[in-house]
């Protein structure tokens, strides 16, 4: 039944991606609104989905890789929808969308059967953890698109050569303005999400931290997001330099979820 | 009834010849004045830092060509061997298309920019107000008012802003997306740089603050664009506060160099800055803009941003031609309609027929008339004739508009026709 849902939510996501193309393309303001109109009614159903597949596996369903997709793809949305609300900056809708009609098909080809839980993960913290990571990660992956824009917009501006597309894009103090409020959503959502998972740990397999390789990389991603705030607000790290560091620490993310997963294996590898 | 247009353009004459013949707005009512006593009656002058064009309507062009060159050369003070070199001369159709060529911003450097055409109508209201404009001259230039504005709805040509200052503009909005929460350090007050705060004004722009040389001249710009003016030393300490800065001075090394503006980069944290440098030579050290999250644009680079933005706007130029050639056509059915000469030719003939027959039957009356006396008839009744008819034919030449025409054809029994005026444009 869960599924009947998400696909109902994956076609909305489709639809509102091809609008949010389309509006990339012509640029009318008409075209985008459809688009937002969709993905709000993705996101909604998609919603729905979980808490239908909740009831139906009777636990939290962030508990394996296409779980963890559908719930990372919906976390993506739903920020969004946050982002151009406070900034409207909609054409940013045209990189977002089809990244998470993406993630949503790079789920469906993982098991979508429901397993019974493991018994180390039935506990209070499996919600608490996986949302606060996942909301961390769809923060950081809006500004890796959005920091992917500001480099090349800043790369277009600074060269005085502007291609006709490039004045769709949004202006750069906005872009950079979304990727620090990015950071102020993300950052504090990953440190709750490791401290969370720390203690979790500390209850299912005895001690706070053991430097199994999920854990490694969730520091390194960290840090890495640290150091950002810590450049920033001393030296200044406007602009290229943030845009570059978001870059960066969303490849760590990346190693971080999936990598463990698929190649390093250890603890954390649900698949 | 001819239309001339002589003079020079950005295409035609480089910048430093364009500065000898430019003629500031307050004395080109001189010049008309100067022209008009020397016999020319319908004159207009445009004159703009890409091109001073004068607008001749004329009887005798042969002759009053040579004056106006004459009374140009004089007037500015300029050597008679450039004339040959960079200006033209242009005739009737050739002449009519110039004018809405220009009035529509098809020739100017920047094609479709809309400053042109408010000069060209500024241009206009100084020679009615100096009473150089007749007939031919008022109906051409409201002609070409129409059309102007008829190229501008019906094609994209204006659609974008283009001048110099509004690409300033839209670059600015590209880096900083509103500008009502920025500030901008003008440095020095030229009349470029009153044209390109006025735009930024426009755009909302909360502060404005203006350091030159000569505090006077940035307090006067100040008061005019509502700015503030600051003592030139001032200028470090602003740099640290604005968003964009726009520098126009007449200085001959660079004001602003790269390690002065890296030290500035530094204390501001790298807050993003705009530098406009819009003057020649250029004001700020190119390197400038090597250094992160400077954006160093000069007028050069402003400008080829701007022509650019044309390659799609070839295709609306070509259509905006179409629309001036059409208009083009009307103008022999133009000047036919106020070909005013049959007309007065007919009304002499047709008294001069009256006289000529009252006079006959009076000397067939009279008998043995003198031949001293008979003179003196003739010379009398010529006198009172041409006396009545004078107003008539002074009223046909100043103002040939469709109604007096036909009054008069009716009064003096005129078979032609005149043809109704078409409004221009519609």
């Amino acid at each position: 039944m869960n599924l009947y849902f998400y696909y109902v939510a994956f076609a909305f996501y489709l639809l509102s991606s091809f609008f949010y193309l389309l509006y990339f393309a012509i640029g009318k303001d008409s075209i985008e609104r459809p688009g937002f109109f969709f993905l709000f009614f993705a996101s909604a159903v998609h919603l729905f989905s979980i808490i239908v597949r909740y009831f139906e596996a009777g636990y939290t369903p962030i508990t394996n890789l296409h779980e963890s997709l559908s719930f990372f793809a919906f976390c993506i949305g739903g920020l969004f929808i946050f982002i151009r609300h406070m900034y409207g900056a909609s054409v940013l809708g045209s990189f977002v969308l089809p990244s998470i009609s993406t993630i949503v098909i790079f789920s469906l080809f993982h098991s979508v059967e429901i397993r019974p839980l493991p018994p180390y993960l039935r506990s209070y913290y499996l919600p608490v953890h996986t949302v606060f990571s996942f909301l961390g990660n769809g923060a950081f992956f809006i500004s890796f698109i959005v920091s992917i824009i500001y480099i090349l917009t800043e790369n277009y501006i600074k060269k005085k050569k502007i291609p006709p597309y490039a004045m769709r894009l949004p202006p750069l103090e906005l872009l950079d303005r979304v990727n620090v409020r990015c950071i102020s959503i993300g950052f504090p959502f990953l440190t709750l999400g490791i401290i969370t998972g720390s203690l979790w740990a500390s209850i299912a397999w005895g001690s706070y931290w053991s430097w199994d390789p999920k854990e490694v990389w969730s520091l390194i991603t960290w840090l890495t997001y640290a150091i950002v705030i810590h450049r920033r607000l001393l030296f200044g790290w406007k602009g290229r330099k943030t845009a570059y560091m978001m870059i960066l620490g969303f490849f760590s993310i990346l190693v971080t979820f999936l990598g463990v997963n698929y190649f390093m294996g250890g603890r954390h590898s649900y698949l | 009834m001819q239309i001339l247009v002589f003079g020079l353009n950005h295409a035609t004459a480089p910048i430093e010849i364009r500065e000898k013949f430019f003629i500031p707005e307050e004395r080109i009512g001189n010049f008309i004045e100067d022209l008009k006593g020397k016999g020319l009656r319908e004159v207009v002058v445009l004159s703009t830092c890409n091109r001073t064009e004068v607008y001749l309507f004329t009887e005798k062009p042969e002759t009053d060509i040579k004056v106006l060159i004459s009374s140009m050369v004089d007037f500015l003070k300029i050597e008679e061997r450039w004339l040959e070199d960079y200006t033209y001369l242009l005739k009737n159709e050739d002449a009519y298309r110039h004018l809405l060529l220009v009035a529509s911003g098809l020739d100017s450097m920047v094609i479709g920019e809309p400053q042109i055409l408010g000069q060209v109508k500024d241009a206009y209201r100084i020679a009615t107000f100096m009473n150089s404009t007749g007939y031919l001259s008022n109906k051409i230039f409201h002609r070409a008012f129409n059309i102007a504005k008829k190229v501008r709805t019906e094609t994209k040509v204006g659609y974008s802003p283009l001048s110099i200052s509004s690409m300033a503009c839209e670059m600015a909005k590209r880096i900083f997306g509103d500008l009502r929460k920025k500030k901008i350090l003008t440095i020095g007050a030229g009349e470029m740089t009153k044209i390109a705060l006025k735009n930024f004004k426009k755009e909302g722009i909360e502060k404005v603050y203006i350091v030159n040389r000569t505090f006077a001249n940035a307090k006067r710009l100040a008061e005019d664009v509502f700015g503030e003016a600051y003592p030139f030393s001032e200028m470090e300490r602003l740099l640290l506060d604005v968003d964009l800065v726009l520098t126009s001075t007449g200085s001959e090394d660079f004001i602003l160099k790269r390690d002065s503006i890296l030290k500035i980069m530094k204390a501001r944290k790298f807050r993003p800055l705009f530098i406009i440098d819009i003057a020649v030579p250029r004001d700020v050290e190119p390197s400038v803009n090597d250094i992160e999250n400077v954006y160093l644009y000069n007028i050069d680079d402003l400008k080829e941003l701007s022509q650019r933005h044309l390659s799609d706007r070839m295709r609306e130029a070509e259509k905006a031609k179409l629309i001036v050639e059409e208009e083009v056509r009307k103008l022999p059915l133009l000047l036919k309609q106020i070909d005013v000469k049959p007309l007065i030719l007919h009304i002499l003939d047709y008294v001069e027929r009256i006289r000529k027959e009252e006079l006959r039957k009076a000397f067939s009356k009279i008998k043995d008339l003198d031949e001293e006396v008979r003179e003196e008839l003739e010379h009398l009744t010529s006198s009172i004739v041409k006396k009545i008819i004078h107003p008539h034919i002074e009223l046909i030449k100043k103002n040939g508009s469709y109604e007096v025409l036909e009054t008069m054809s009716m009064l003096f029994k005129f078979e032609e026709k005149y043809e109704k005026e078409d409004k221009g444009g519609q």
